[in-house]
């Protein structure tokens, strides 16, 4: 029997008409150092380093919000995230490598809402689901390479956003003009 | 002592659970010390265990609850009144505390999901089947290579007058917060793969590393 805890990732592409035209279904392999990070400070009750989306080093910290990914709709600083990158993940990766805004302009997509499910237990695994749709309403097709989630969170001193999972698919994902792509990220843990 | 029991420990691996492939985010080790400082006995091994109210606590950060998160506390009670907070997962408990940080026990049950407790944690002070506990420490997070880790280290002292047998059980008891901030709930539980016994006047040291690799 394969361990199945970890973080587990999947995509969905569908055209105009919501027909499903390509899946991919992945263990994640991605969850950065940043995730990390913000743990220990969350375990230590203290500080540490971390860069956040902007690319500025503005720490990590004990807050209310971290790891909030919980994203509105049109929010395309928090949640998960697309984009168009395909360079190799790092550990110390802070954002996407070519991400994809919110809007309906050329190489755009529209972001739809997102709210982690409650934890559910089946057998000795206990997951939760979070998933998010994003649209092509600019005119064109759009290959998407990568997804990620930015969470909210805190340094000493600045509040920010930071990259704590990000996954290049093993095959390009092109959303027609006028269809969707669906990330499911799941989170388990398996005793 | 004699020359063979000077040699230094071989650390005694944690029972494989076979065909699982696992690749090690959480490990532990296990060390035993007499009183003159001396390792006595050893065990490390990955860690397969972090139970259900790590990740309901986790989706309440992620979810941004604000009220009605469901996680169970170490003392069995259901809070139906969890929400975000700051003090999420904190364990940094100090010398003396056992209510937050790593906490060692006697049950050799084997792991559930739905474990809340150690089965039968050992108790702070000096009485019988009593250990002091010493301040919670931890490493910050270092990257090498690909891997990103951080340690969360406790000694616990036995000065109850005699040996302290059958340890058999490591957990990590972190906060939470329903209602009130302080609410205190089981991370993750590890059953090891031996029976270990303190001598009085010696130590148990446990170290969980926490790693990521991309």
């Amino acid at each position: 029997m394969r361990n199945r805890g970890g973080l587990w990732y999947s995509v969905t592409v569908r055209d105009r008409h919501g027909k499903v035209i390509s899946r991919e279904r992945r263990r994640s392999r991605s969850m950065l150092g940043n995730w990390y990070r913000i743990l220990y400070a969350q375990m230590a009750f203290t500080s540490t380093s971390m860069v956040h989306t902007s690319g500025i080093n503005r720490g990590a910290s004990w807050l209310t919000d971290n790891w909030k990914f919980k994203a509105a709709a049109n929010e395309d600083w928090i949640g998960i995230v697309v984009g168009t990158g395909s360079t190799a993940v790092t550990i110390d990766d802070y954002k996407l490598a070519t991400q994809i805004m919110n809007g309906t302009g050329s190489g755009q997509m529209r972001h739809l809402a997102s709210t982690p499910g409650s934890p559910s237990v089946v057998g000795s695994d206990c997951s939760f689901l979070t998933s998010r749709t994003f649209l092509n309403n600019s005119g064109d097709s759009i290959t998407i390479r990568e997804s990620g989630i930015y969470c909210r969170c805190k340094g000493p001193t600045y509040y920010g956003y930071a990259n704590i999972v990000r996954d290049v698919f093993s095959t390009p994902q092109a959303v027609p003009d006028g269809g969707s792509i669906t990330i499911d990220y799941t989170l388990r843990v398996t005793a | 002592m004699t020359k063979g029991t000077e040699r230094k420990q071989q650390p005694r691996k944690a029972p494989k659970k076979q065909g699982r492939v696992l690749k090690p985010e959480l490990s532990y080790k296990v060390e035993v010390t007499d009183k003159d400082g001396r390792v006595i006995a050893r065990e490390e091994g990955p860690s397969r265990s972090y139970v259900q109210q790590w990740n309901e606590i986790f989706q309440l950060q992620g979810g941004d609850v604000t009220s009605g998160g469901v996680v169970k506390d170490v003392d069995g009670v259901t809070q139906t009144s969890a929400y975000r907070s700051s003090r999420s997962f904190m364990c940094n408990a100090g010398i003396g505390y056992d209510r937050t940080g790593l906490r060692v026990g006697k049950d050799s049950t084997s792991v559930s999901i739905s474990d809340y407790a150690l089965g039968s944690p050992l108790a702070e002070g000096t009485g019988t089947d009593q250990v002091e506990h010493q301040l919670t420490y931890f490493t910050g997070p270092s990257v090498v290579g690909s891997t990103l880790s951080f340690t969360i280290q406790r000694s616990m002292v036995n000065h109850s007058g005699s040996t302290i047998t059958g340890i058999q059980e490591i957990g990590d008891y972190i906060e939470f917060t329903a209602a009130m901030y302080g609410r205190v709930a089981l991370g993750f539980r590890d059953v090891l793969g031996s029976l270990f016994s303190i001598p009085d006047g010696g130590a148990i040291t446990v170290t969980y590393t926490l790693k990521v690799t991309a």
